[in-house]
Formats: structure tokens, C-alpha cells, sequence
């Protein structure tokens, strides 16, 4: 990613990947895991294991659906049998490698463009029961450092930053995040018209944005 | 620039009739039985007197331009009407009839030729579709309900817009039984031309409201909405009823959040975000409304109750801090010193905890002595007080007790349990402006609203 120019344009264009979306997100400040996206594997990676391997292409947004995501991969010969597998599945395409983002506290952060509210930024918890427990705050864009705190107070992350089992997170941290996004959306993503970022994940300081996904008005 | 709808010097009335069964007939009668002390002024070409006043052929044979002109004429005569008003001058025209947007493709076709004869000109329209409008303080009721069926409110500080007619109007008959007053009321219908946020804008600079209530059954520009609520929820309190809350979202829900946004749940945080309190029913949304008019900042939510019945004192303590059933504040813990002086003057078998107990043995003098030293506590941020019809040594003057620590820098928000005795008390402490309710879930919720707005305030710096 050269500069913010050409990331409007392809949050714009629609037609992003998903390490293109987390690179836009790193222009922001926003943490993504390390990753590189190569067509064959290459004799070594330099990243940490476990990683996640995942096809990487702009008109798959949603790849477990099809079995284009295998997670945990430990070693470099794990990794050589998922890729020959995950090649063979889609050939021709490129692959995504990534490090495996530690535990930590999953939320969910998304944007959503509405009729009459314009577009509106979303916090939740995150992982697979996001959609059952609908513990969810929204707040209309640009949002400001007051409404980012109001955001995490009024859902059940607010456990956490005082310490909760043993997991604690940082209010702070998460506010600028959310501040971060926010600015983005203002600067580059007039046109998003969803976006996800589940799980966003957690722990003390950190939040790494472990998952991506964007719909904009020209997606379909 | 909405002055003159406020406070017109005249008000022609388009339609007026005689006969009881028409419409034009139960405005001209609402409009004659308020108090208004300017010149009403029935147009109707058939009549040359109605109800004892002059009636003129049209509205450009007035001698003179009146600022409000109500069409009461079926929507099929109604944009003659408001050609003749825009050739003649008039700033504001209500718009009774039916029969438009709400009746699909056809009616908003008529309502588009109503924009149209406006376009361009100082003229502007309320509604279609509308009950109408009253403002107690200049004496205009432009409401088309015959007298006897619903009550019409004293003047008083709460400004409310109601999306619905009908609801309005049985609102205000509600809250009539307590005679809450209200500084203006207006039903928008259809709002083609003005909207709420003209009117939050015009209620934030005026003197005469101190809170603005709105019922609301769609915002079609929520950003622009919520955006003016922002602005002005800093200068007055804005109580909002946004009813619909079950529908469906229109967003395709291809990822997470599409999924999980109900237009309900933006509503929510929109709401939160400009500073708003929300009410979920008409009920609410008075109780708020004066909560907030008549009350000074809460600057904790640490609450002190004295209640001269046990029952209700801890029914109240459950209430003040569960998060189920109840509002999640704190019950107030009392310093020794503090329950030490409240026992000097309490019974020996009331309780010096809060919540405070003083039994039946209660009086005014108690609970003028208790209030004074809790507004001593620097634990105590509100305080609940409940002066019941039981106690044989409380009378009506516990009114004016309260009254006197009103504006304190401790709010006091009083409930009365009982019919006919705690009507009238609340109706007395109505009077005085002090927010008094007949239960203790409405008591304690209008407490809460006081905190959400305070808190609100004190977070953004006022």
C-alpha cells in the first residue's frame, strides 16, 4: 500500500483482498498480524508459527464457506501439506500467510452504511456467538473519544477492562482504536459500505484486527 | 423566524363552520375557548357569521394578513385554499385534511403540488395530515377535537412534538389529571415542509421551554436529526419516543454487522450519542420531560430516600440499585455523624438508614429537618422522598418544605402512593414545579433520566 489515494480507491473499487484491506487498516495505525501473499510457497517464511494459511482473492470474501481458510498450522511441513492441498482446491489463485494472533478477548468492530443514518460504526462481542447474544453498541460516524468510551461501557466488554477471568484490556487502547477507524472511514471509506473486523482480538495494550471483510457501494 | 407561528396577531380559519358535525367548527370553538387575544378570523363564503364573529368570503377579502391561517377543508379544496393564502402573505398554514402521502402514489402526488404553490414564497406549511397545534401561553389551539372529549394542559415548560396526532392529544389529556403544563404542542402529520429540526432549534433558544419531548414514529433523516439534537441537548433537555422498535432492518445482511444492525439498535445509539433520554412510552416520556424541566444537574448517582412507609422505602432501594428491575445506581451510604443527627429527630423506632424511615410518625417539620441535613452529606448526590397520604401529621405544607431545597445542589425527584390525597399532593408540587410521581418504578426511572442527562452534561463539559 503506497499512500491513502490509492486505498480510497480501492475501498471505492470494492474489489479488495483481504491483506490489501488489513494493509489500508495499517495506514490508520490499526495492528494486523504479519502475513505475505504468495502464488507458490516459498523454501522459507519468515514469520513466527502458528500461522494461518488462506486464498487470497478479491472476489472471495467469505473463505471459510468455501474452505479456503485451514488455521493453526505449527511448522513449515504442516504448512507445505495445507498449501499443496489449498493449491490443488484453487488453482491459479494466491495464498495468504499470516501469523496466528494470540488469545485475547474476541470483539467485533464493523461499519454499515444505513438510508437514513449514513454510515454507523458498530462494537460487539466477537467470535461465534456474536449473532446470539446481540450485545452490540452503535454510534453514527465520525464518533469522538467521549462516544468511543460510552460505546464500550454499554456492552459487556466493559467486563474486561478491569479485569475479568484472568483477561484484562486496555479502554484506552480500544477507544483510539475505534477513533482510528473512525478517522478512516471519514478520510478513505465514504463508499464502504459494510465492513467487518471479527475478531478484532484483545489483550492488555494490543488489538490485532485478525479478520477482514469489506462490502462497498460498487461491490456487486 | 417561527415566532409568528407561535404568537400569531391573527389566525384566519379556512373552513369554519357553525355546524357542530364539521371539523371547521371544532377548531373555531377550541380556537375561542384558549384564551387567545388576537383576532380570529373564519373564512367560509357561505357564511357571512360564525359563532359570532364576522365571517369572510375568502382569505384575500381579509383586511388584514393574518400570520396562521388553518385550511379545515377536504384535501380535494385544500390547495386552492393555499394558493389564496400564499397570494395573500400568510407565513404559516396548518394543513388539516387527510389524504395524502399516507394514501400511497396518488396522494403524494397532491402532496407535491402543495410544495409546489410554496416553493419560492415566504409561506410555510404545517403538515398535511395533521390534529394541529397548541400553544397554551398565546391561547392557540388549532386542534380539531371537540372540548369535553379531552383535556387541553395549563401553560407550563414542556414543549411536545408528536408524530402522532391522536397519541398526543390522549398524552396530554393523561398528564392533565396532575395539570402538567406545557409550553407548546404540535403535530407535524406528514411534514412535508416544516420538520423537527426546525423546531428543535426554535425550542432551544425559547425562554418558555425547558425541555423538549418528541414522539416519532420514523426519522427519515436521522443524521440530520440527530445531529440537531446533539446541538441542542447541551443548551435544554430532549426526551425522545421512538417507537418501532421491533422492525426489521432494510440493510442486506451479508456480513456480521448488517446482521445484527435492527434500525432500532442505531436508533438506540444515536440517541445515547446526541445526549438524549429515551422514553419507551407515553408515560415515560412526561414523566422525563418534567423530570428534567423542573430539576438542577444530578452530579452522582448516590441516592438518599426518606419515605414515611418502610415498604416503600426498600421497594425503592431495589428498585434504585438492581440492574434487573431496577436503574443499576447506588443507594447512598450515610456518614455517623449524619445518621447521629437524623436520630436526634426521627422516632426511636424509625430508621436513621438509608433508606431514611420516619413512620408513620412522620411530619413536615421531619422532613424539613432530614432534607436539610442530607443536603449537608457529601455522600448524597439525589434524594427520593416520598411524603404519604398515611401520615397523620403531614399535611399539604410538606410542598412547601420541599420547595425550599429545590434549588439546592441536590435534586429531588417525589413520589406520592395513593388516589385521592397523592393526587391532589402531586398536583401541588406540579404547581411549585417539582417533579412528583404516583409510583415507585416512575419515581425512581425519572431519577435515572435526571442521571443520564447529568451524566451526559458532565462528560462533555457543561
Amino acid at each position: 500500500m503506497r499512500n491513502t489515494d490509492d486505498a480510497r480507491n480501492m475501498i471505492k473499487d470494492g474489489k479488495v483482498t483481504e491483506r490489501s484491506l488489513k494493509e489500508i487498516l495499517a495506514l490508520y495505525d490499526i495492528s494486523v498480524p504479519r502475513g505475505i501473499v504468495v502464488k507458490s510457497l516459498p523454501d522459507r517464511v519468515d514469520l513466527k508459527f502458528p500461522v494461518v494459511l488462506k486464498v487470497s482473492d478479491p472476489n472471495i470474501l467469505h473463505k471459510t464457506d468455501v474452505g479456503g481458510v485451514k488455521v493453526g498450522i505449527s511448522s513449515y511441513e504442516e504448512l507445505m501439506n495445507a498449501f499443496e492441498e489449498m493449491s490443488h482446491k484453487f488453482s491459479g489463485k494466491e495464498f495468504l500467510i499470516e501469523e496466528m494472533v494470540d488469545t485475547g478477548v474476541e470483539v467485533i468492530i464493523g461499519i454499515l452504511k444505513d438510508a437514513s443514518f449514513g454510515q454507523v460504526i458498530m462494537l460487539g462481542m466477537g467470535g461465534i456467538y456474536t449473532e446470539l447474544y446481540h450485545d452490540v453498541a452503535f454510534r453514527l460516524l465520525p464518533i469522538d473519544r467521549y462516544d468511543a468510551g460510552e460505546m464500550i461501557e454499554s456492552v459487556g466488554i466493559r467486563r474486561f477492562v478491569n479485569g475479568f477471568r484472568g483477561r484484562t484490556i486496555s479502554k484506552p487502547d480500544l477507544e483510539n482504536l475505534l477513533l482510528n477507524i473512525s478517522k478512516m472511514v471519514e478520510e478513505i471509506g465514504p463508499e464502504i459500505r459494510q465492513l467487518d473486523l471479527n475478531p478484532v482480538i484483545l489483550s492488555g495494550s494490543s488489538a490485532v484486527v485478525a479478520d477482514a471483510k469489506l462490502i462497498s457501494d460498487e461491490s456487486d | 423566524m417561527l415566532r409568528d407561528l407561535f404568537s400569531p396577531k391573527a389566525v384566519a380559519i379556512i373552513g369554519a363552520s357553525q355546524d357542530p358535525a364539521k371539523i371547521g367548527n371544532a377548531i373555531l370553538t377550541n380556537m375561542m375557548g384558549s384564551g387567545y387575544q388576537g383576532k380570529i378570523l373564519p373564512v367560509n363564503p357561505s357564511s357571512e357569521e360564525v359563532m359570532g364573529l364576522k365571517c369572510y368570503p375568502s382569505i384575500e377579502s381579509l383586511e388584514e394578513t393574518p400570520e396562521l391561517a388553518v385550511i379545515a377543508l377536504p384535501a380535494s379544496r385544500t390547495l386552492d385554499a393555499l394558493k389564496g393564502c400564499v397570494r395573500k402573505g400568510v407565513k404559516f398554514v396548518i394543513v388539516i385534511a387527510g389524504g395524502f402521502s399516507e394514501l400511497g402514489k396518488e396522494g403524494k402526488e397532491r402532496e407535491k403540488q402543495l410544495l409546489d404553490v410554496i416553493n419560492g414564497t415566504g409561506t410555510r406549511i404545517i403538515g398535511p395530515n395533521t390534529l394541529g397545534v397548541y400553544f397554551p401561553h398565546s391561547g392557540v389551539n388549532t386542534s380539531l377535537t371537540s372540548r369535553g372529549r379531552l383535556s387541553f394542559l395549563p401553560k407550563g415548560d414542556i414543549a411536545f412534538v408528536s408524530q402522532s396526532g391522536a397519541l398526543g392529544l390522549l398524552t396530554m389529556d393523561g398528564v392533565s389529571e396532575y395539570q402538567v403544563g406545557i409550553s407548546a404542542f404540535l403535530n407535524l402529520g406528514n411534514r412535508i415542509d416544516l420538520n423537527e429540526v426546525e423546531l428543535l432549534d426554535y425550542f432551544a433558544d425559547d425562554e418558555l421551554s425547558r425541555s423538549v419531548v418528541m414522539y416519532l414514529e420514523s426519522v427519515p433523516k436521522g443524521k440530520e436529526f440527530f445531529n440537531k439534537v446533539k446541538q441542542i441537548s447541551m443548551k435544554k433537555p430532549v426526551v425522545v419516543l421512538k417507537s418501532g422498535r421491533t422492525q426489521a432492518s432494510a440493510v442486506a445482511a451479508s456480513l456480521h454487522t448488517g446482521a445484527m444492525a435492527s434500525d432500532d439498535a442505531i436508533v438506540n445509539g444515536a440517541i445515547a450519542q446526541a445526549g438524549a433520554v429515551r422514553a419507551y412510552d407515553e408515560t415515560e416520556m412526561m414523566d422525563y420531560g418534567r423530570a428534567l424541566a423542573y430539576s438542577g444537574k444530578l452530579r452522582g448517582n448516590r441516592i438518599a430516600i426518606i419515605t414515611t412507609a418502610g415498604g416503600v422505602g426498600v421497594i425503592t432501594a431495589d428498585y434504585v440499585s438492581s440492574n434487573v428491575n431496577g436503574v443499576g445506581m447506588r443507594l447512598a451510604t450515610l456518614s455517623d455523624e449524619t445518621k447521629s443527627r437524623i436520630r436526634e429527630i426521627i422516632v426511636p423506632f424509625a430508621s436513621s438508614n438509608n433508606p431514611i424511615d420516619l413512620t408513620a410518625d412522620g411530619s413536615n417539620s421531619d422532613f424539613d429537618k432530614v432534607i436539610g441535613i442530607l443536603e449537608e452529606e457529601k455522600e448524597v448526590d439525589g434524594i427520593i422522598a416520598y411524603p404519604l397520604p398515611q401520615t397523620p401529621k403531614m399535611g399539604v405544607e410538606v410542598v412547601d418544605v420541599i420547595d425550599k431545597y429545590k434549588k439546592g445542589p441536590k435534586p429531588i425527584i417525589v413520589g406520592v402512593l395513593g388516589s385521592k390525597i397523592a393526587r391532589d399532593l402531586i398536583i401541588e408540587f406540579e404547581k411549585r414545579k417539582i417533579p412528583a410521581y404516583p409510583s415507585v418504578h416512575r419515581t425512581v426511572k425519572a431519577m435515572k433520566a435526571l442521571y443520564d442527562y447529568s451524566t451526559y452534561m458532565g462528560r462533555r463539559g457543561q
